[in-house]
């Protein structure tokens, strides 16, 4: 029994290798090997072709069956970029593939693609595009997840404005090419309303005259999300995180429940309980829906929506938001993925192809976004383009910091909240900063050691600097659950941090931020320096003596 | 040979030829699955899917013993069934469990290794080292591919770079450099060719992998224009298996999967690291889970066993009326009614979600005319409720009606005519008869729908996307939230960005709750037993 199985079995494998041998690896690695001599070749003299073809033969004779592929092969080089992008921009980029092969002797390879999800992915398996798409807020993320390679602009850096570089700017280092700008405006019917409101109050005046004689069911919609409330919001003083000192956002100042963004909240709740606004939330379709229809005579939205409206034949009209509201600036630019074979040829596509007054100005039109290349916004005479630049003048740049994440789910609740009458303004944004910061918290385990690492630890008896679990700085926990500690040190410049349970785990720095800057303290005489640590806001108060 | 035959020919009861030729077959049949795997394995090891190449390969190994051992026999009729099951289902779950030890998400993507080529790599993070320059440049190729580069510095001096030799300051006539033209550039080296600023596009993946100037002052291309001899700031040393800042020295060592420093200065990219249970720790320490978890898994088990009992009673009552051969239009109304299921459900959900829509929804618009009101179906927690069953009870009738009208038939007539000579009503041959007899064909498929629907993500996802938001939750989350959707939420949606090692380990635990409720259904309904005594 035992020895009819191997013999079996060896049958069996005997038939595997010579399946294997004829049509299996070795032919593949062999065409693969000619394919590669040809690829060399093909970029050099022809004389060194017919050697190189004749030697092609030869290795194919060798190998048989004969791989066919060589002379195609020889005749078209495979220099090959790949640009991810989305159901927008793929369409758009397609347009240009015929242009750059013409010029470059290069393939471009445009791939509609969910860059969002399957970026993360793809890029470390080694199976990512050369380039991708995105808007700056997402840059980010993959800046800080190591899928983006720096971009150098060369001479071409001042043609691009300020705003979008800074957009696609992280640690100083640049790390994706901008090309369009877009942020929203106040459109408005203006058959209906002929005139720009100045104010909201002008705004829901206007909109009121129309629904009392009859014309429109609401004098104004709202949609159920932060994104597009927020030029409202910011007429208000609503903020979604403040700015620390050197102009970066400041994750640990959530503006959420501010005063202003309740306030604003207030202004929808007595409008909607007049009849003035519609009280759904409504979804993007749904209101724009109704500014098609003439049931409302505004409409907060962006170019997106521009062509639905040139569609419908509206005679609509772009203004900026009244009582000098803000909205978010989105950048769309080129990113680079630092696992493509080919970054440096990428770059050139960027610098060489796309940043030419051409190109750039066939995505202006095209793409129907405003460009952020500087020769073609000087020349732009597009008034609907040019009127959305105006209500952009003073948009904020959506903020690019991971924290974002955090923010979108809990605020859009807390707008439809407000909008629905669910809850109150003050509850429904209390609540919403309440879980965005439980979110950016992180999960913090249960508080055994808070500790003071910093640049004096060898002074006050420890072994080394910066240890978390030094014993001689380990803080005690007061009756009012502020922890204390204080040490004696001689005069100096210190720096420190406060790092809970005896390890970096858990670090707050300057403003209470999590893995934030390091705290600095000078006492100019040998003193006492006193550490008060709040867990609830995670402040680090510092006294010297 | 001959002597091998009878045994070989295992249960096969043909004569010899017959015999010879099956196993011909069978050794044809194992050649091809090996030589498939064989080549997926290949070229899975050149992708570096060794984990997937293993699973392959023990796949293989068990279809090969099958198929040669005659005791496998019977496996052999279930081995495409197992080796997908394996591969498809087993594979995944393990997959998920391994991620789920680990903290893969977005700052952690990367392996370390991917990591460390990232930090080294000068164009993200560089110094200009003393006596280092920046140049503008202009290639060179000779007819056999090789490159030299012209390097002109700021203020005029130029040099010539060859690959791996120090830079060297030449004029016109050294070394076969031609004329300058009046940008200071050769027109011609001897050997070589000037490329222009097209030419050098294609060449670029060539000459960045070419290292001109020697080991000291080592070139680096920037960009199409420029030329630096700034070096990179971090190194790795295997030896302390630390990452150095090569400017002033500090060491960064690989600590929860970042690159630290002692006072707490982390590099990113972050790598991938395997971290034990600590996100099942952060799940089951989250602040979300003492949040709205309970109503939310109230209505979890509200909305499934709901779904199961109105599909199938609604689809029970049509199969009962058409089974009814009366029924005028029996076959055409039947079919209509069968629409709902083949429309893919996506579709029927936003065909939904746009006829209850409060501004422009046609059920509402006529709602309001004809009574003046309309019910809230978005923004009311109970009515949103009411509205997911409405359209899973469309998604799902058809199913049972179908399914209730097949089994309707099977039930022998004598019994009912039994039933009616005892004096039984209508009503006591329904509970006695029909429905018992039902349960036991269709008993199995409810625990199945309930199951289903459990985790049904797309209805509710789809439909409302779990709102509307309850008021003054501790964690964002829904009415009409279930468990799955309120950990997408949680997982991808509502944190900083994807973090697929959380998102693994909260899978696993609904994995494991989803299966002791059916487990528990099983058992406590004994659906398997019962069917199996009466067939």
């Amino acid at each position: 029994m035992n020895r009819k199985f191997v013999t079996l079995l060896t049958l069996v494998l005997i038939g595997v290798f010579v399946l294997a041998a004829c049509g299996g690896d070795d032919v593949q690695e062999a065409a693969e090997q000619v394919q590669e001599a040809v690829e060399q070749v093909a970029t050099q003299a022809p004389d060194i072709v017919a050697e190189v073809e004749e030697a092609a033969t030869e290795v194919a004779e060798v190998m048989e069956p004969t791989p066919v592929p060589t002379v195609e092969a020889v005749e078209e080089p495979e220099l090959t970029l790949t640009i991810w992008a989305d159901d927008t921009r793929a369409p758009l980029l397609s347009q240009l593939v015929e242009e750059f092969g013409a010029t470059y002797g290069v393939n471009l390879v445009v791939e509609f693609v969910d860059v969002n999800n399957q970026l993360p992915i793809s890029a470390p398996a080694g199976e990512g595009p050369d380039l991708y798409v995105t808007p700056h807020d997402r840059a980010g993320g993959f800046v800080a997840s190591g899928l983006a390679a720096p971009v150098e602009l060369g001479d071409k850096a001042d043609l691009f404005t300020e705003v979008s570089k800074n957009a696609f700017t992280f640690g100083g280092v640049l790390y994706g090419m901008p090309y369009a700008i877009e942020n929203m405006a106040l459109f408005r019917n203006a058959d209906l309303v002929p005139d720009a409101p100045q104010t909201w109050d002008e705004l829901l005046a206007a909109g009121q005259a129309l629904q009392e004689s009859g014309d429109v069911t609401y004098a104004f919609v709202l949609e159920d999300n932060g994104y597009k409330l927020y030029p409202l919001m910011t007429s208000f003083g609503g903020y979604v995180f403040g700015r620390s000192e050197n102009g970066d956002w400041n994750p640990a100042d959530i503006g959420i429940d501010s005063e202003g963004m309740i306030a604003s909240g207030n202004w929808i709740v007595d409008n909607v309980a007049a009849g003035l606004l519609s009280p759904s939330a409504n979804d993007a379709d749904t209101a724009q829906a109704l500014f098609v229809d003439g049931e409302t005579p505004f409409l907060m939205t962006g170019p997106w929506a521009i062509s639905q409206f040139q569609e419908a034949g509206m005679n609509y009209a772009i203004s900026p938001f009244p009582d000098g509201g803000q909205p978010f600036a989105g950048v769309q630019g080129f990113m680079i993925n630092p696992f493509s074979e080919n970054v440096l040829l990428a770059q050139a596509f960027l610098t060489e192809f796309i940043a030419t007054d051409e190109i750039m100005t066939f995505l202006q039109e095209e793409g129907n976004r405003a460009s952020v290349y500087l020769p073609v916004v000087e020349e732009t005479d597009d008034p609907d383009l040019a009127a959305l630049g105006e209500a952009g003048v003073e948009a904020v740049v959506q903020p690019a910091i991971p924290e974002m994440g955090a923010v979108w789910g809990a605020w859009n609740g807390a707008v439809q909240l407000v909008i629905t009458g669910g809850d109150t303004p003050e509850n429904a944004y209390g609540t919403a900063a309440q879980q965005i910061r439980d979110t950016l918290a992180g999960v913090r385990p249960e508080i055994t050691e808070v500790n003071v690492p910093g640049s004096y630890q060898a002074l006050a008896g420890c072994e080394s600097d910066w240890n978390p679990d030094c014993q001689q700085t380990e803080m005690t926990e007061g009756d009012d659950g502020i922890w204390t500690l204080s040490v004696e040190l001689p005069a100096g410049d210190y720096e420190g941090k406060v790092a809970l349970n005896g390890s970096w785990d858990f670090n707050y720095g300057v403003d209470g931020e999590a893995g934030g800057a390091n705290y600095t303290f000078t006492l100019d005489a040998d003193g006492t320096v006193s550490f008060a640590f709040d867990p609830e806001t995670n402040l680090l108060e510092i006294t010297i003596e | 040979m001959s002597a091998a035959q009878p045994a070989l020919g295992g249960p096969g009861r043909g004569g010899g030829s017959s015999t010879l030729s099956r196993i011909g077959a069978r050794l044809v049949i194992l050649a091809l699955i090996d030589g498939l795997a064989l080549w997926l394995i290949t070229s899975l090891l050149q992708i570096d899917g060794l984990v997937f190449a293993a699973a392959i390969a023990l796949v293989t190994l068990f279809a090969n013993v099958v198929i040669l051992r005659d005791e496998g026999y019977p496996l052999r009729w279930m081995l495409v069934g197992l080796a997908l099951m394996l591969l498809f289902s087993v594979y995944p779950i393990l997959y998920t469990v391994s991620v789920a030890g680990t903290n893969y998400g977005f700052g952690h993507l990367l392996t370390k290794d991917q990591a460390i080529t990232q930090l080294e790599n000068p164009r993200r993070h560089s110094y200009m080292p003393e006596g280092g320059a920046s140049f503008e440049w202009t290639a060179f190729r000779s007819e056999s591919g090789e490159f030299v580069l012209w390097l002109q510095q700021e203020d005029g001096t130029s040099f010539l770079a060859r690959p791996g030799e120090t830079l060297a300051s030449l004029g016109p006539g050294e070394q076969g450099i031609g004329e300058l033209d009046g940008d200071g550039i050769p027109v011609s080296i001897e050997g070589y060719e000037r490329l222009n600023r097209l030419m050098v596009v294609r060449y670029l993946g060539e000459i960045d992998k070419i290292r001109f100037g020697g080991e000291e002052d080592a070139v680096l291309i920037r960009s199409l224009d420029s030329a630096t001899q700034l070096a990179a700031l971090y190194q790795y040393n295997p030896d302390q298996d630390a990452i150095i800042n090569q400017e002033n020295g500090k060491v960064y060592t690989p600590t929860d999967g970042f690159f630290r420093s002692q006072d707490g200065e982390e590099l990113a990219p972050g790598f991938r690291i395997g971290i034990g249970f600590e996100n099942f720790r952060q799940f089951f320490d989250s602040p979300q889970l003492r949040g709205p978890l309970v109503r939310i898994i109230i209505w979890n088990f509200a909305f499934a066993f709901l779904t199961v009992l109105l599909t199938f009673g609604l689809g029970l009552a049509v199969a009962l009326l058409f089974n009814d051969p009366q029924l005028p239009g029996r076959k055409i109304i039947f079919t209509l009614l069968l629409v709902p299921y083949t429309i893919p459900s996506l579709i029927s959900i936003m065909v939904w979600r746009g006829l209850l829509n409060p501004e422009l929804g046609i059920i509402n618009k006529s709602l309001e005319a004809l009574i003046g009101w309309a019910p809230p179906w978005f923004t009311d927690q109970w009515w949103a409720k009411v509205a997911i069953l409405l359209v899973n009870l469309w998604l799902g009738y058809p199913y049972y009606m179908l399914v209730c009208s097949g089994a309707l038939q099977a039930i022998p007539s004598d019994i009912y005519g039994a039933a009616e000579v005892d004096g039984a009503n209508i009503w006591q041959r329904f509970w006695r008869i029909t429905l018992p007899l039902l349960l036991i064909a269709v008993g199995p498929l409810l625990v199945a729908t309930f199951t289903f629907n459990f985790n049904n993500f797309n209805v509710i996802f789809l439909f409302i996307r779990g709102g509307p938001p309850i008021a003054g939750a501790s964690t964002q989350a829904g009415h009409t939230d279930i468990l799955i959707s309120y950990v997408y939420n949680l997982a991808f949606a509502g944190g900083r960005d994807f973090q697929y090692g959380l998102a693994s380990a909260i899978t696993i635990v609904i994995f494991i709750a989803v299966a002791v409720i059916t487990l528990f259904q099983f058992r406590y309904t004994k659906m398997w037993e019962e069917a199996g005594e009466n067939v």
